[in-house]
């Protein structure tokens, strides 16, 4: 199972010298934040090396689609209502709790203070 | 003494850029976190490959000469040698590109 380098862009290469552009435009890095995949091997090990400054590596076991990395950052559809917590932190019910005025199942809107 | 014709150092010389001797110790720690970014990259090519039974030229010559972030000194870290510089040492921050260039270590004698 040959192991593969994922490879983000974390700074660019403005105002660096021409070969770094050349490197990054040979492992298709165009823009910030884009990541590729690359088997690891000699030749593209050595290339990261020539840019190890602007980059982010890991070591993966299969490449990603392009679809697959824009779902890890993309969030879940859809909403959720929090309830409110008590403005207390809830002190003030656990002491209710302990005296045994309140009982576990009707902590409700009447107790929040 | 006031007024718009004072003699402060900006009107009276020109141009005065006010560039910091030395690095505050947020910019340290970004530079710390930056030096170990550079070294996990080296760690991951160096692991992987060594999985392949391969290595790089390039690769073992930056483990045998560049200290890692944990080896290096506060000194090495923050500033660099200039032959010109009083006592040889200057911020590491007058080193044009200095965030994304690697400037580690030091002439031979230094």
């Amino acid at each position: 199972m040959p192991g593969w380098f994922r490879i983000t862009l974390y700074r660019s290469a403005i105002g660096l010298p021409e070969r770094t552009h050349g490197v990054l435009k040979a492992l298709g890095l165009r823009r910030r934040m884009q990541t590729v995949f690359h088997p690891v091997e000699p030749q593209f090990a050595g290339m990261i090396m020539k840019v190890k400054e602007l980059v982010l590596v890991e070591e993966v076991d299969r490449p990603k689609t392009n679809w697959e990395v824009k779902q890890e950052r993309t969030p879940e559809p859809g909403f959720y209502v929090e309830k409110p917590a008590p403005r207390d932190g809830g002190r003030v019910l656990q002491q209710l709790r302990q005296l045994g005025n309140v009982k576990a199942g009707e902590v409700d809107e009447e107790v929040r203070l | 003494m006031f007024g718009p014709f004072r003699f402060t150092n900006p009107l009276s010389g020109g141009l005065l850029w006010k560039i910091p001797w030395r690095l505050s110790r947020f910019q340290k720690l970004r530079q710390r976190r930056r030096l170990r970014a550079v070294d996990n990259v080296v760690a991951t090519l160096d692991e992987a490959l060594a999985k392949k039974g391969e290595t790089l030229k390039a690769l073992e010559r930056w483990k045998a000469e560049m200290p890692t972030e944990a080896q290096m000194l506060p000194k090495d870290k923050y500033t660099l040698f200039d032959r010109s510089a009083k006592r040889y040492r200057k911020g590491i921050h007058k080193l044009p590109k200095w965030t994304r260039v690697s400037q580690r270590v030091n002439p031979p004698g230094y």
